[in-house]
């Protein structure tokens, strides 16, 4: 952009107002056009119809339920992980290299990460196996296509996001902060519940937002971990579209999908941003 | 009550191949105003993190009334700290900011909202217990850090340039409170500072170190009137160094070709060296004798001292020197001038 920074001369802004505006128009036109399908009923008045259709579903409530619901509970997941990885590389000598390891799952597509899930989860898979042979049950349970399933794949592809963010708090942190609180005479445990974790909190934060949504609107882990009865909107929105090729009632997901997501990261971003604000002194 | 003392023996410390301390001994008294001074780099913020607990050292003890610190972690030493960057908790109030070594100790809400008053209205803060630290000015944050460190009343408190980010009209105002606030609380003080000005005014006994150790400690006119070291002598105030050599009655500076009556009070040595401060050399009169030939250079009028540069006739050393104004009502650059120097006032500096 040419706010901060280097400077664009008029050419150069020029050359460049093009693509931006197509960008800009393609999609916060696409957007309009979904919202607006989905408010016109087929004789091409405003109507509420779709949305009296969807939420009357019992089908779709339980969908949008159990999206949200996955949705926080990785990022709750997420966070307990996460938290912990991250103040371990960044209190350790080799931050570097460790965040490399975070990281690399990146490497691989995330169509191969679940279906190795696939693998660990199914009736025979590494983990029935595992629990078989220690006798803690006699027979395989069924992991693989329950939303159990789906929150570990979708923890797994999303606790680096969660690392990166609350490590890069942690690492801009005043390292003398802690100390003044040793200094105070609190121990390790008081110095980071009292100091290290809540100014950390805006790391959490906004991983969390991004988690939260990245989750709701997730499609190949839902898809391949959750089987075909416990959908998620994603995975709703997908069947709509290239199934059922009902391109109004993906229209209809899609925003209560979008209106949902907001609802939880909007208070998010407004707590982060109030504690940023204090935090920067 | 007697606590506080401070004993610090033989303390070495390396970073890597930087060795920032090697075997630095002080002991500091309790209720006494140590600095340390000396030039960046030389361990000042290592021996302080040592005392604290922030640092192991390598080798040599740290013992506080008598009890050996080094096994104990920081949050289990009666030892408070200003840091440099002050380190207030941004995510806090000033209550909660002063309050917190008292809460963390589980005191119960009274108690620390009474300690809380008390400390606020001596540091001259009342009003601001609700404000958060990015309202306040830097002087007021500073007086925030010192009530958070004072307030849990440590043995002793370390302050590391505490007052360096700030003006110097403030700096003095500060440099004011804080030497009252000593006083008042009986807790000992090791203070570090590049100010010698600031470490002169302030301290009961000066500390200057150098290259990882402790030089000289002795209260302040002593360090600059009886330098333990030429690094000492040049480092604390201005002064003239000269090698010298004894002669019956008299003292004669090669450098310069002249000779100057007196010096019983230095060492009996037949070469010696040294340190005359600026106010030790004199301005003769025209029909004196003996002295040594200069020429002015630029001279800063300072109110009720004047302080020039001259350099001398033979043997071209420029001396500073600085005189009561009154005695130097003409004094100009280029003017020609005759120096005499005080010789019992100088001090005699170890010629190695
Ligand atoms: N954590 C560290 N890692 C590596 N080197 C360090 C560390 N802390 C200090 N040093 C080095 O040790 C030496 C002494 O540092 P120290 O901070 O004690 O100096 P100081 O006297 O406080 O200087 P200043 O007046 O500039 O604050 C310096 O050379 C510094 O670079
Ligand atoms: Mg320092």
């Amino acid at each position: 952009m040419t706010g901060s920074g280097t400077r664009l001369s008029a050419v150069g802004q020029a050359i460049l107002a093009t693509p931006k505006t197509l960008l800009v128009l393609g999609f916060v036109g696409s957007l309009a056009g979904v919202v607006l399908s989905s408010f016109l009923g087929k004789d091409g008045f405003p109507t509420l119809e779709l949305y009296s259709q969807l939420l009357g579903s019992q089908v779709i409530q339980n969908v949008i339920v159990r999206t949200v619901w996955i949705a926080a509970t990785v990022t709750v997941l997420c966070t307990l992980v996460a938290y912990p990885v991250a103040l371990f590389i960044a209190r350790s000598k080799h931050r570097n290299l460790l965040l490399v390891l975070v990281i690399s799952p990146w490497l691989t597509s995330i169509v191969v990460r679940t279906f190795a899930w696939v693998v660990l989860l199914g009736n025979r898979g590494a983990v029935n196996a595992f629990l078989m042979s220690t006798g803690l049950i006699d027979s395989p349970i069924r992991i693989i296509f329950t939303p159990t399933a789906v929150v570990l794949g979708l923890v797994h592809v999303f606790a680096p996001f969660m690392v990166i963010s609350i490590l890069s708090v942690l690492l801009q942190q005043d390292r003398r902060l802690p100390e003044a609180g040793m200094s105070l005479g609190a121990g390790p445990i008081q110095t980071f519940a009292r100091v290290t974790l809540p100014l950390s909190l805006p790391g959490v934060l906004s991983g969390g937002s991004i988690i939260y949504l990245l989750c709701s609107g997730a499609i190949v882990t839902p898809l391949l971990l959750g089987g075909l009865r416990d959908r998620m909107l994603g995975t709703q929105i997908f069947q709509e579209l290239f199934e059922l090729y009902d391109y109004r009632r993906a229209a209809g997901m899609a925003v209560i999908l979008l209106v949902t997501s907001l609802a939880v990261v909007i208070p998010m971003q407004i707590i982060d941003g109030r504690i940023r604000r204090w935090t920067r002194g | 009550m007697m606590a506080g003392e401070l004993e610090i023996a033989n303390v070495s410390k390396a970073f890597g191949p930087v060795q920032a301390l090697r075997g630095a001994s002080l002991n500091v008294g309790s209720g006494e105003f140590v600095s340390f001074l000396g030039p960046s780099g030389c361990g000042k913020t290592t021996l302080l993190r040592i005392i604290a607990g922030f640092e192991t050292p390598d080798a040599g003890t740290v013992q506080l009334d008598r009890q050996s610190l080094l096994a104990l972690a920081p949050y289990r030493r009666p030892i408070g700290m200003v840091f440099q960057s002050l380190a207030l908790f941004p995510h806090l109030t000033v209550a909660g900011n002063v309050g917190f070594g008292l809460s963390v100790r589980r005191e119960n809400a009274a108690e620390i909202g009474r300690k809380l008053s008390d400390i606020l209205a001596l540091v001259g803060l009342e009003d601001y217990e609700k404000r958060r630290i990015h309202q306040l000015s830097g002087g007021q944050r500073q007086r925030v850090a010192l009530a958070r460190a004072l307030i849990t009343s440590p043995s002793v408190l370390l302050l590391d340039e505490p007052l360096s980010a700030l003006d110097l009209k403030l700096r003095r105002q500060l440099q004011g409170e804080l030497k009252r606030l000593q006083h008042r609380t009986g807790t000992t003080f090791v203070f570090v500072t590049h100010d010698q000005e600031e470490a002169m005014a302030m301290s009961d006994r000066v500390a200057v170190f150098r290259d990882g150790l402790i030089e000289q400690v002795g209260p302040p006119q002593e360090i600059y009137r009886r330098p333990a070291t030429r690094f000492v002598a040049e480092f604390v105030g201005e002064t003239n160094i000269f090698a010298a050599v004894r002669e019956s009655g008299a003292v004669y500076l090669p450098d310069i070709r002249a000779r100057f009556p007196g010096g019983r009070s230095l060492p009996d040595a037949q070469q010696l060296l040294l340190s005359v401060r600026p106010e030790n050399i004199n301005l003769l009169s025209s029909n004196d004798q003996g002295g040594v030939e200069a020429r002015v250079q630029e001279v800063d009028f300072g109110g009720m001292t004047v302080r020039f540069s001259a350099q001398t006739m033979i043997g071209e050393r420029v001396l500073r020197v600085a005189v009561a104004s009154e005695k130097a009502n003409d004094i100009a650059p280029g003017m020609p001038v005759r120096l005499g120097i005080d010789l019992d006032t100088a001090a005699a500096l170890p010629t190695s």
